[in-house]
């Protein structure tokens, strides 16, 4: 590749909220590997599943906005978050395929000086990481690679699914992980949900949810979990800390960031990816770094 | 299918009958004619997407039922059953309908129609009012965490603004605006 790739970033409201250790740590690691990640001026909030259930016109529309916008320099949108990622892919598929509404969302966009053409592609950060570089690139950058230590994946459902809108293959996680010399680890649940977005309406189930999952990850033997969503990451870690009280066991099960990970096997210190504010401590990942 | 304990002897009847004066015949069309409900129709009531829901079994009403529900016309007992929305999203029933009926997509058709109705939980009309005031759902509170971590204090570039203007005139406005 004689060109680098520049993206659209869009970092949706949780990442930078809840999670600034994802952000810088995926800024460093896209930088270390040549891919040009430039924010996104303007933009709105996804509005998330919450928005799709009570106001699909509005959903399409804010959406809408935001491809449009990308649209202009024509650069592909990436994005570090599962849910942003499932509403902008969504809204792309559903007005590319669906010219009655396209047509009444271009009038609301027209008002705002845009059109949604439907001539870029949202992604999420980590299928560009893995279609745009490559496993083999990704490997010659890895200094320090994990002593095999295992992890397991929580892919995140609005990465995956429907298959037909995301255009996912369920192995491009495991191949990222595995670049970085560690060992995924598989378990039942792999396809459960978080619970992330039956909390609102019922905090017990998505606990429950979340619960069964790190249980499930556990029992098959993983020593870590990785996550490439905050939504996910949020019901994986900090939802952890609570099953103590509410379910009287300890799981102590280290969720991180998939770039994190493959920052640290860069070389890149635990500073670099914000370590300490992982909530389930996840130091222990420094003593399986070789080199 | 339902698993739940049976009383001993034969039950009272074999299929409770449903009130066939409340069914209303449009509700089909009605979610056919909504975003990705036009299959909805090849349902042939097999369960696969029952099998495959993680909550099924926390149901009253399970996937396939709901299916069917819409397609006789049980429009009330839809659009006001908890089950929409408990749905998780995470398409696992949509995902493997032989038949290729969008489920979870037409549950968020149910939604929508549900929301028109004033048929909301508190918590997600909490939800669309912060979109409506703060132009977000999760807020930088830790500006300083940021700057620990070499990131600008604020998001760069996310427009508060835009979000607002849009939703206050669709549906998101009527339903969890201040004006009323």
């Amino acid at each position: 590749m004689s060109r680098v790739p520049t993206y659209n970033l869009y970092m949706g409201c949780s990442v930078p909220a809840n999670y600034p250790n994802y952000e810088t740590s995926m800024l460093k690691v896209a930088e270390a590997l040549g891919m040009e990640l430039e924010y996104m001026e303007g933009v709105a909030c996804c509005g998330s599943p919450n928005l799709r259930a009570i106001d699909y016109f509005g959903w399409l529309v804010v959406n809408a906005r935001t491809l449009a916008i990308a649209e202009q320099n024509g650069h592909d949108i990436v994005t570090p978050c599962n849910g942003c990622f499932g509403s902008l892919k969504d809204v792309h598929h559903f007005l590319k395929h669906n010219i009655e509404h396209r047509e009444k969302v271009n009038k609301e966009l027209k008002k705002m000086n845009l059109e949604f053409k439907g001539t870029i592609t949202p992604r999420h950060f980590i299928e560009a990481l893995y279609t745009d570089i490559g496993i083999e690139e990704i490997k010659k950058k890895v200094t320090n690679p994990l002593d095999g230590v295992g992890i397991a994946i929580h892919y995140g459902c609005h990465l995956l699914r429907p298959a037909d809108v995301t255009e996912m293959k369920p192995d491009v996680f495991d191949h990222l992980v595995e670049a970085t010399g560690a060992k995924v680890i598989e378990y039942p649940l792999w396809k459960q949900c978080c619970g992330a977005t039956v909390l609102p309406v019922n905090e017990p189930l998505a606990i429950r949810l979340a619960r069964d999952k790190i249980k499930s990850m556990k029992e098959s033997g993983a020593e870590y979990t990785t996550v490439c969503c905050p939504a996910c990451g949020n019901q994986l870690d900090l939802q952890q800390l609570g099953l103590k009280e509410s379910y009287g066991e300890v799981y102590n099960l280290p969720v991180l960031l998939y770039p994190q990970i493959l920052a640290l096997a860069m070389g890149m210190s635990e500073e670099d990816v914000g370590l300490e504010m992982n909530r389930v401590s996840a130091d222990s990942i420094l003593e399986h770094l070789s080199g | 299918m339902a698993e739940t304990e049976q009383p001993a002897g034969p039950p009272e009847t074999l299929v409770d009958p449903i009130d066939m004066s409340s069914l209303d015949r449009n509700f089909r069309d009605e979610i056919k004619s909504m975003p990705n409900g036009d299959e909805l129709s090849a349902c042939f009531a097999c369960t696969t997407c029952t099998a495959a829901c993680p909550i099924a079994n926390q149901w009253n009403y399970k996937p396939h039922q709901l299916i069917r529900m819409i397609i006789l016309g049980m429009r009330d007992e839809v659009l006001s059953s908890k089950e929409i929305w408990e749905c998780l999203t995470c398409f696992q029933c949509q995902e493997r309908c032989p038949q290729k009926v969008r489920v979870t997509d037409i549950f968020f058709d149910t939604k929508n129609l549900a929301a028109e109705e004033g048929k909301i939980p508190e918590n997600i009309i909490g939800l669309g009012r912060a979109l409506l005031e703060d132009g977000q759902l999760y807020t930088v509170t830790a500006d300083w965490e940021r700057e620990d971590m070499d990131l600008e204090p604020e998001v760069p570039g996310l427009s508060t603004d835009a979000i607002k203007e849009i939703l206050k005139d669709t549906r998101t406005g009527r339903i969890a605006g201040g004006d009323e």
